[in-house]
């Protein structure tokens, strides 16, 4: 079968580990609970009766005491950059890690989750950054509490790996 | 290896196995998750054993293969699925007289404890997130009110004064380009933007008869008018309020000349405010670049040279250097801010 690499990446505290575990588990913890190196989880989807295991890398955080490891980017064929609405900064750090991505992995397929949809009332995005954001990428809303879109953004990246 | 030494890796919770070809020989005693994940034969491959492992052996053979370096490959943390609970686990590759070993080492509580420091950090930094954006939020509210009363006082003494509202605001976009170009932090230049349109507030205390009077006012009079600037400062200053400090000292001195011959107190180079002697520069390019009443406007290159011929006796000559080399941002400004009631 079809296995395709996706490195989950994003500022700390963004919902990396959350999507994940909605999208293989079904489960969601409203405590943050921090990531330390490297967990990898498998799903196997079915794209226009094509199955395939997408191999789901979720990398610790981006922020003063960590940076990612290029090597763990090595042979991915997608991307999720997860960007929380609540926190402007995040996206800041979705485009630095952008162009960790792009140096190392070239041109591959990058869709934004814009996580946090179900506190959609309390994002500080503003619309110009929201709207520069749209331009640039692929963006999917998406909650990991109430798992909105999460199946979609796996499905978006998966089409645009194939 | 000795039994020493195999009694030592093993009390670490550390597994050595040693390349050999494809197939990895066992050098240590496995511990028990190595066994659980793994199994324990003697020899074997370890490829396709795990995803992550996988990915670190493409490193790992290329460390191997750089045979002058000694210091150890890390893979740093992963985590491995032991029944039900996670394994924390870390993978370095070490050329050791030409071995090529491959260490796995369980973090075990190591990693817990790095977990929960690295876990309260983040929250710490998550709480400070939260208390910056709200100081952030209180900070944007108050200047709005700033903002507020001073347009309220602008508005108060434009009943009185002849200058238009364009020329007013335009006033404190000039002001604030220049305090950007000579380096100010964002919160002061926003002070300068909203206190340099006050420059002329003092005004509202000059009689009518003499602010008012059409044609050149005699010396009592233009006398009387000077002290608009001492008026302006008295009713802007003692605020502990840093926007209104600074509209004190450009109400105050703004007439002030760079070779000490303004008014009121006649001042000279650095003694006058900066603000002040940021405002000097910029009301007189837009005062000549617009008609008044009692005047057509000059060309800029007229202007420019009117007021080139004033450096170093009205202006501070770094402060007009940098109003030339910010000229194109003022144009923008002249070009954006105009009064809709004047052709």
């Amino acid at each position: 079968m079809l296995q395709k690499k996706i490195c989950m990446l994003g500022a700390f505290s963004v919902g990396k580990t959350s999507l994940v575990q909605r999208f293989v588990s079904s489960i969601f913890d409203d405590k943050y609970h921090t990531t330390i190196g490297v967990k990898i989880d498998k799903k196997v989807i079915t794209l226009d009766d094509q199955e395939f295991t997408l191999m789901l890398w979720d990398l610790a955080g981006e922020d003063v005491f960590n940076k990612i490891n290029p090597t763990y980017l090595r042979g991915a064929a997608g991307c999720i950059l997860v960007v929380d609405g609540t926190r402007p900064h995040t996206l800041d750090v979705a485009y630095e890690i952008r162009g960790l991505v792009a140096a190392t992995l070239g041109d591959v397929p990058i869709v934004i989750a814009l996580n946090k949809a179900d506190l959609k009332d309390q994002w500080l995005l503003d619309d110009d950054a929201q709207v520069e954001m749209r331009q640039k990428f692929d963006v999917i809303e998406t909650s990991a509490k109430s798992g909105n879109n999460v199946e979609e953004i796996f499905e978006r990246l998966g089409r645009l790996m194939l | 290896m000795t039994e020493l030494l195999a009694a030592f890796i093993a009390s670490t919770d550390q597994v050595v196995l040693e390349k050999q070809g494809s197939q990895f020989i066992l050098r240590s005693p496995a511990p028990d998750w190595f066994q659980q994940l793994w199994s324990a034969e003697s020899t074997q491959s370890l490829v396709g054993v795990s995803v992550f492992l996988d990915h670190f052996l493409t490193d790992a053979d290329l460390h191997w293969q750089r045979s002058q370096d000694h210091t150890p490959l890390s893979s740093g943390p992963f985590m491995e699925q032991l029944g039900e609970s996670e394994l924390p686990l870390e993978a370095r590759a070490a050329l050791v007289n030409q071995s090529q070993l491959l260490i796995l080492q369980n973090l075990g509580s190591a990693f817990a404890d790095q977990q929960h420091l690295l876990q309260a950090a983040r929250e710490n930094l998550l709480s400070q997130e939260v208390l910056e954006r709200e100081v952030s939020k209180r900070t944007s509210e108050i200047r709005g009110r700033e903002l507020e009363i001073a347009e309220r006082l602008i508005y108060a003494a434009g009943f009185r004064d002849e200058e238009t509202g364009a020329h007013i605001r335009r006033i404190g976009f000039y002001s604030a380009v220049m305090a950007r170009a000579i380096g100010w932090n964002p919160l002061a230049v926003d002070d300068i933007k909203i206190a340099a349109p006050m420059h002329d507030i003092g005004k509202i205390g000059i009689p009518d008869s003499i602010l008012k009077k059409p044609g050149r006012l005699d010396d009592a009079q233009f006398s009387i008018m000077r002290t608009h600037t001492s008026i302006g400062r008295e009713m802007l200053s003692d605020s502990s309020v840093p926007m209104l400090q600074i509209a004190a000292d450009i109400a105050g001195y703004h007439h002030e000349f760079w070779n000490g011959s303004g008014y009121p107190e006649g001042r000279r180079g650095e003694d006058i405010p900066i603000a002040a002697r940021i405002v000097s520069i910029v009301d007189v390019y837009d005062a000549l670049v617009h008609s008044r009443v009692y005047k057509a406007a000059f060309a800029e290159h007229v202007a420019l040279d009117m007021m080139r011929a004033l450096v170093g006796t009205q202006f501070d000559p770094d402060l007009f250097q940098t109003f030339i080399e910010n000229l194109e941002e003022f144009r923008a400004i002249r070009n954006q801010v105009v009064d809709t009631d004047v052709a």
